[in-house]
């Protein structure tokens, strides 16, 4: 019995060494002279919460865009799990099912409730009989209604959407992700605009959710200091192009490009950047 | 005032003159016509209570018409609706639905009322038909400019999910363009029963047919009692829907105005 859960923990660690997002040489332009990104290079871990921090404008946004297949590249390759992401693709769009994305406005649907929001998230495992008559099965709802329990918005269920305060809002969307049974989670800016204890609560929320389902999450700050205490590694980009890239382990900051250096030179070498 | 205003009002007035002599429209002669006014309108207090009955069950069978008409002009008009959107189609898939639904708009509904009294014969049935296709093309380009503006955010969020472009329609824009199509329909209903009502000029059925007859034979008293009853419906009609509108759609906005930042 010990022995095989010690195996299972053996495969799993393997898996979790797996990259499940590359990057190599990657620009892209939304017209031929100006680059949102030019030649990223990016390689991710299985089970990883990674952090994206730049200023607006810095081509972040973008990034997440490419791993989901709703922008293509100008040049390089991308690589999610060795398949291209690209929605025209059919392999790709059934990965697509287990990419959750929250974009920074959060694209919640206005008029309809908590719950019809969250259970959209399940849209691709309903077959057509049921999607066109608007029947979820039994143990969707469910799986919906223990969602909700876990991002906390019990009780709310049936209220709509836009009727919902900010931090509400991002909850129900990240609900709406955790519905679709991710592998990958993407989340665009989620805390900018809350307060600083909601931005707690909603990066726990995540935190949480990605360590008990080993999901790798992308998440996109503005702020370095939120990315370094929740993220296992962080990538700085600016001007469309990777700056720095860390490592989080506790307190110890490993420096992937630039070699060993402690955590208030590279804090410090970043808040020089934001100053300029 | 410049000087280039007063060319420009200068010009309308000219434009106007102009016209107004080519369409033979002379102020005299409405003043002289106005006398006559005064004949109609003393034999029109005249009304002949016992028509009454009538009148109302000829307002009850516009009213129907108008009823049906819209229903089912709009389960017609929503797929189509859908299919004209440039935000969810290719262009060969809305362009030819857009020519359609202009076609169906060019006529005005009394011209589908002639049609369709050829078609089916005279009665109330070819007064139905005409408000449908009106309806259709009515709806339809209020319902497809709704959607082409609704927000972008969900529609792009929920295709990231990868799901098929019917549940994309069925669960992301219908809900977004819903709340506009409540009050579309509200208002279609009173323009349609206005429309029906002056239907029966052409034989297609309605309240219109014994106004249109009644003055034919100069008994402008019977046909003042079914005018009142066409007044007093659209006026009902218009404070109903005005109660509903409130009930429905303004609360919804001011939900969304509370949470705009």
């Amino acid at each position: 019995m010990k022995q095989i859960q010690m195996t299972k923990n053996l495969s799993f660690s393997l898996i979790s060494t797996n990259k499940i997002i590359q990057m190599n040489n990657v620009w892209t332009s939304y017209d031929s002279k100006n680059f949102a990104l030019e030649g990223i290079n990016l390689s991710i871990d299985r089970g990883t919460n990674y952090a994206i921090v730049g200023q607006s404008g810095s081509g972040k946004s973008t990034l997440l865009k490419l791993m989901n297949g709703m922008m293509i590249p100008s040049k390089g390759t991308i690589k999610i799990d060795y398949v291209t992401p690209n929605m025209n693709n059919k392999k790709f769009k059934k990965m697509m099912h287990t990419i959750g994305y929250i974009p920074q406005s959060l694209g919640l649907v206005k008029n309809i409730t908590v719950l019809e929001n969250i259970l959209l998230g399940a849209l691709p495992r309903l077959n057509k009989i049921q999607s066109l008559f608007n029947k979820f099965p039994e143990h969707e709802i469910k799986e919906a209604i223990k969602i909700i329990t876990q991002v906390g918005l019990t009780g709310k269920e049936n209220r709509k959407a836009h009727m919902l305060s900010g931090g509400e809002k991002r909850r129900v969307a990240i609900a709406r992700a955790l519905m679709q049974k991710p592998t990958i989670l993407l989340a665009d800016e989620i805390v900018s605009e809350l307060d600083h204890v909601t931005s707690r609560e909603i990066m726990d929320l995540i935190s949480e959710a990605q360590k008990r389902m080993n999901l790798t999450a992308i998440m996109v700050h503005h702020d370095i200091q939120l990315a370094l205490e929740y993220a296992n590694r962080v990538a700085v980009i600016k001007e469309g192009q990777k700056i720095l890239e860390i490592g989080v382990e506790g307190d110890t900051i490993v420096d992937f490009q630039t070699g060993d250096m402690n955590t208030e030179e590279i804090l410090e070498m970043y808040t020089d950047d934001s100053k300029k | 005032m410049t000087p280039k205003n007063n060319i420009i009002i200068g010009i309308i007035i000219a434009l106007l003159v102009v016209a107004s002599y080519n369409v033979d429209a002379n102020p005299i002669e409405f003043v002289e016509g106005l006398p006559n006014l005064a004949i109609v309108v003393d034999e029109m207090i005249q009304v002949e209570p016992k028509y009454i009955p009538t009148a109302l069950w000829a307002m009850f069978e516009t009213i129907q018409m108008a009823f049906i008409g819209t229903i089912v002009g709009v389960a017609i008009a929503l797929p189509l609706s859908m299919l004209a959107a440039r935000n969810l189609n290719s262009k060969y898939v809305y362009a030819p639905i857009r020519a359609l639904l202009a076609a169906t708009r060019t006529f005005p509904s009394i011209l589908w009322a002639l049609l369709f009294v050829i078609m089916v014969g005279l009665g109330p049935f070819a007064g139905v038909l005409a408000i449908i296709m009106y309806t259709i093309g009515f709806i339809a380009k209020l319902q497809y400019e709704v959607i082409e503006t609704i927000d972008s955010d969900p529609m792009d969020a929920i295709s990231s999910i990868g799901v098929s472009k019917f549940q994309l329609i069925h669960y992301v824009a219908i809900p977004e363009s819903a709340s506009h199509l409540l009050s579309q329909m509200l208002y279609m209903f009173d323009y349609n029963v206005r429309q029906t009502s002056i239907l029966g000029l052409v034989g297609a059925g309605g309240i219109g047919f014994y106004i249109i007859n009644y003055i034919k034979f100069f008994e402008y008293g019977k046909a003042a009692i079914f005018m009142i009853v066409v007044l007093a419906t659209v006026l009902i009609i218009d404070w109903v829907s005005v109660k509903i509108r409130d009930k429905y759609i303004i609360k919804s906005q001011h939900g969304m105005e509370v949470t705009t930042k």
